[in-house]
This record gives C-alpha cells, structure tokens and sequence, in this order.
C-alpha cells in the first residue's frame, strides 16, 4: 500500500531521472528507457502555458505585425546587414563556447571572422569573412552544457521545459546557457563597465535581435501554429528535436549511432 | 486430362511466379534515394502547374498517397492511443489526418521559388529502415536540413517521416495529438472531430 502510493508519487520523478541516471547506469540504457517516444518533461507545464499564453498575445498585438513590417518594409540588403551586425556582436560568445565545447581551431576561425568583419566589415555590417572563405558557425552555452552532459543522457533531456517570458521555449539546460552566454558576453560587459546608458545600446540591440529573429522563424512559426492542434505541445516538441539536432552535431562521431538506434526503436513503438 | 490438368497448374504456377517477380523486382531495385527525387520533383511539378486550391491539394494528395506510408504514419503519430482507437476511429482518424496533411503542404508553398533538393547519403538500417539526407537550397538564405525515413512495409518503398532541421513530422505531431488528446478526456474522439472540423473549413 504504502509502497504503492510512493511509488506513483515518485512516478513523474522517476521518468524525469530514467534519462539522466538509470539510463546511464544500464548498458544500452538508451534502448530500455528512454525509446524517444517519451514526451518532454514538463512537470510546470500549468505556469508554461500561462507565460506561453502572455508571450503569444504580445506576440499577436506587437512583435508579430512589427517583424511583418520589417520583413516586408524593409528592403533586403538592410535586413542582411541588420543580421550580420547582430551575428558579429555575438560571436566572442560562440568563439568561447567553441573553446569550452574543445574546438580551438574552430574558435580561432571565429575570432578571425569577428576580427575581419569588425574591420573591413564596417563593424560587422558586411559578412566580409564569409567572402574570404571563413564559414559562420553559432554556438551557445546550452550546447556546451548538452555536449558534456553524462554519455546516457539523450539532448532530448535538457531538464524540465521551460517557457521564458518574452524568449519563449527553453529548458533548465538552455537557460542556464542563456545566463552564462550573457554573463560570458562582452558586449554585454563591455557597456555595463564603460556606464553606457542602455536605452543607446542594450535595448536597441535586444529590439533588433526580436524583430530579426521573429522575421525568420516567422514561416515555420505560422506553419506549425496553423497545423496543430495543441500549439503549446507541438512547439515544445519542436523545439526539443531541433536543440537535441544541434547538440548531436556536436557530439557527432561519439555517440550519433545512438540517434540511429533511437529511431529504430522509434519504429518499433506502436 | 490429369495431364492437361498438371499442365495447367505448371503454367499457372510459372504465371504466378512471374508476376511475383514482376512486382518484387521494382521494390527491391527502386532505391531510397530515387523515391525522394521522385517525390520532390512530383511536388515541385505541381506547385508550378497549379495555384494554391482544391485542385493542388488533391494532387498533393495523391503524391502522399503513392509515396508516403500514411497508415503507418498516422499508427506513429496516434502513439499509444492507437490501441485505445476502434477500427472506425482509426479509419476516419487516418482519413481526417490525410486531409489536414494534404492541405498544409499544398498551402505551405504559395508559389514555386526556384527551391531545389540536392540529396546527400543514404543511410541503411538493420530493421530495413533507410536515412536519406538532403538539401533544400532555397534562392535566398541558408539552406534547409532535411531528413527523410523510407522503409519497406510490404507495398513497396515509402516515406514514413520527413525531418526538417532535426523536427520529425511524425513525432511533433504525436506530442502535438497526445497532448490534445490528454486535456481532452483521454479518447481519440474530440481529436478526430477536430481534424474533421478543420478538413471542413
């Protein structure tokens, strides 16, 4: 009896750790508990949807029509260079990253293109580097996280799932990266040590990071919004797949054979 | 008589196994990679003839019906539930699903913008499972990562799931079903009305 009770009160524990400890502790782990037909941990889920809830109606009455402005308002080459100057600031953040992640030449790369594109590419205006060879990678803390976690767990397990206010979805692994990237940022120390006001650079830089952002999710977004029937559930899931994508690129040729395995046992799940 | 009879049998059985041959052969010669380029460029053909409608979204479904495992993706899709499912849910939840499928992809392309499909390695699996990557370059951006499962169930080669940028179809549309499902009653009935209601529209 007693057991019984603590053993469905441990239930929803249980699943949340299967991932993290039992699966690292069993040989092939991977194929008894965690078959990638497991839903993603939201044990909050009642406060996810509320904040979820707040961020669309913000969404529908500000960001949305404001990144449909720019998309369509804005000519082309203006919005190239919008993005490219947002994708210099950040990348010190990936290059550090890319040292954490145990990829120096990799980082070296972006120092260099940082380095050139702050120069020649009028602060990071023109993607010059590219033009010279030297291919943009993007990287967060959250992959760095995901990258190092324990060998049995899957980067489908990120920790519970999270939906920031303003962000949007996020789990206990990417926020953590979230607040490292921005503690690590020197663009985002430099400004705090030199007293520069924040309505002339944090707060245009965060505007123009929305809009651009908005404006190039803005397609998958409509989509899956039009096509689900639980858009909560079907960006949660979306997400989760796509951080696991990234961060299984990085582990690549360690344990990709286990993303192989995942899916045929996907396909033995009925 | 017994002779004539044996005769018969014999020509029967060599008509039999021709015919097996004949339709074994094309499933076991047509490979994965083919049946994704076939499929793309079905598409893209469509896209280009016809303008967004009632018109393309049945030859869009046809397309899905030819190429794709859509039982099978649906069974995947329904997850759990689709023990919970009678035979008659799952037949009207299969054909609401076909549907609602049918129409976003033939409403997800507004026009042909000159996208094309490169495709990349075909992986095999033990359990006949086949990964095949590919590009989609579009005119403008970054290209798009797509990833596409093929397998064999019996009628030949089909696309059971499509990954764009590492998001299954399949699996985004389980978690998006059971979840409805759950804050629902726990039955496949109000999902099922729902994908009616929207076929509908």
């Amino acid at each position: 009896m007693i057991a019984s009770v603590s053993k469905s009160m441990t239930a929803g524990v249980r699943r949340s750790v299967v991932a993290a400890a039992v699966a690292a502790t069993l040989v092939g782990g991977c194929a008894s508990g965690d078959t990638g037909a497991a839903e993603v941990w939201d044990p909050i889920e009642t406060p996810n949807r509320f904040v979820f809830a707040i961020n669309r109606t913000i969404d529908m009455i500000a960001v949305r029509p404001l990144a449909v402005m720019y998309r369509d308002g804005v000519p082309e080459p203006a919005q190239k260079s919008v993005r490219n100057l947002l994708d210099n600031l950040g990348e010190p953040v990936t290059a550090i990253n890319e040292v954490f992640q145990g990829d120096p030449s990799r980082a070296a790369t972006t120092m260099a293109r940082f380095l050139v594109n702050s120069t020649l590419g009028v602060a990071g205006l023109f993607d010059v580097a590219t033009m010279l060879g030297m291919k943009r990678t993007k990287t967060d803390a959250g992959q760095t996280i995901g990258m190092w976690a324990a060998k049995g767990v899957e980067p489908e397990n990120g920790g519970f799932y999270l939906v920031l206010p303003l962000t949007g979805p996020s789990n206990a692994r990417d926020a953590t990266g979230l607040m490292i990237d921005y503690a690590i940022d020197p663009f985002q120390i430099l400004p705090i040590a030199l007293n520069v006001d924040w309505i002339y650079y944090s707060a245009p830089r965060y505007a123009l990071t929305v809009v651009d952002y908005r404006s190039r999710t803005m397609f998958a977004l409509d989509d899956l919004e039009k096509n689900s029937v639980d858009y909560y559930a079907a960006l949660r899931s979306a997400y989760t797949q796509n951080r696991a994508e990234l961060i299984r690129a990085k582990r690549e040729g360690t344990d990709t054979k286990s993303e192989l395995e995942r899916r045929d046992n996907i396909a033995l799940v009925r | 008589m017994p002779l004539l009879a044996c005769r018969r049998v014999v020509l029967g059985l060599a008509v039999g196994a021709a015919a097996a041959a004949l339709s074994v052969l094309p499933a076991s010669a047509a490979d994965p990679a083919q049946l994704i380029q076939s499929t793309a460029n079905e598409v893209i053909d469509i896209i280009k003839a016809t303008p967004p409608g009632p018109a393309r979204q049945a030859a869009i479904q046809r397309v899905l019906q030819t190429n794709f495992d859509l039982p099978y993706m649906g069974q995947q899709a329904l997850g759990a539930n689709w023990n919970k499912a009678s035979e008659a849910e799952r037949t009207r939840f299969l054909k609401a699903a076909e549907s609602a499928e049918a129409r976003a992809y033939s409403e997800r392309f507004g026009q042909y913008g000159g996208q094309t499909l490169t495709i990349g390695k075909v992986t095999p699996r033990a359990n006949g499972l086949f990964i095949v990557d590919s590009q989609l370059s579009q005119t403008s951006g970054q290209p798009i990562k797509l990833q596409w499962e093929v397998r064999d169930a019996g009628r030949g080669l089909r696309i059971t799931d499509v990954k764009v940028e590492g998001v299954s179809m399949v699996m985004t549309r389980r978690s998006d079903f059971n979840s409805y499902i759950q804050s629902h009653g726990g039955s496949v009935e109000p999902l099922i009305a729902e994908l009616e209601a929207r076929a509908a529209r």
